[in-house]
């Protein structure tokens, strides 16, 4: 699969909201506080009020629902919206759990991200697919995001 | 970003219904009338009954949003859906891309359950064959 770099993002989530065991998995809401991302083609900062819903499957897969609203630096806003999976090792899960610096490559951290811009600079966004690897930090997730070429 | 090969998938469709000019664009219903899906650690065939609904926006791009069941050939039934787009006013080539997701009982094909995965379509003159790949 080609690809090429698009952005590296990062999220600082705070506060999760514990729902609990739900007819489908376990439901843990985490509101995104703030972040900034960064790419060749633009950069900018993450607006506070989006969130990660995040769903524990009883096979011990998280499916994570990503939805942000990006800032780039010249004003443009942009809607992203993500779907993933994570998944490891127990003890590792365990460790991330506690929130511990985990190196990411020991998990299964992956997600599609989608964007939605009226902004006429950014229009290729609303033309592409993306898919990024997670490296879920103790503060919170980064995301290297690729273009699928 | 690393992936290896999932599978290839041909399926044949039906004539297409079109709804027409809805709320989101213009609605064109595929109905999947059957097909194929080969690879390393999977093959079979696709089963009828499925179909890819999908919507020509106003900027030209077509969302595509497909659900089809797939059987292995020792019997396992696979739930598959995509996501994506197809843009044919992409330069070089028609960009049609998507993100297939799988949903199994059988502890054989379990793995499907827990990656995600982007594939490669082209129109074929006896249907659509989509290159998928896991991704690592």
């Amino acid at each position: 699969m080609d690809s090429r770099l698009l952005m590296t993002l990062e999220v600082a989530v705070v506060g999760a909201q514990k729902i609990g065991a739900v007819p489908h998995g376990t439901r843990v809401t985490a509101p995104v506080a703030s972040g900034q991302f960064e790419g060749p083609r633009l950069r900018g900062k993450v607006l506070p009020g989006g969130g990660d819903w995040t769903l524990l499957r009883g096979d011990g897969v998280l499916e994570l629902d990503l939805r942000l609203t990006l800032e780039t630096d010249d004003g443009a806003l942009v809607h992203m919206a993500s779907f993933g999976l994570r998944h490891g090792p127990p003890g590792v899960i365990a460790a991330l759990a506690r929130g511990e610096a985990v190196d990411p490559s020991a998990y299964y951290f992956r997600t599609t991200p989608r964007f939605e811009t009226g902004h006429p600079k950014y229009a290729f966004l609303n033309r592409l697919l993306a898919v990024s690897a997670g490296d879920r930090r103790p503060g919170g997730p980064t995301y290297t995001i690729y273009e699928v070429l | 970003m690393r992936s290896r090969p999932l599978m290839t998938a041909r399926l044949s469709t039906a004539r297409v219904q079109t709804i027409g000019a809805g709320p989101h664009g213009t609605r064109v219903t595929f109905p999947v009338t059957g097909g194929s899906f080969e690879g390393e650690r999977l093959r079979g065939k696709v089963l009828p009954g499925g179909d890819d609904w999908t919507v020509k926006r106003a900027d030209g791009v077509i969302e595509l949003d497909l659900r089809i069941t797939l059987e292995t050939d020792d019997h396992a039934l696979i739930h598959m859906t995509f996501e994506g787009i197809r843009d044919d006013d992409a330069r070089g080539a028609p960009y049609f891309r998507t993100t297939p997701r799988f949903e199994t009982a059988e502890p054989r094909y379990s793995f499907l359950n827990r990656l995600l995965a982007v594939g490669t379509g082209e129109l074929r003159p006896d249907g659509p064959v989509h290159v998928i790949e896991e991704i690592l």
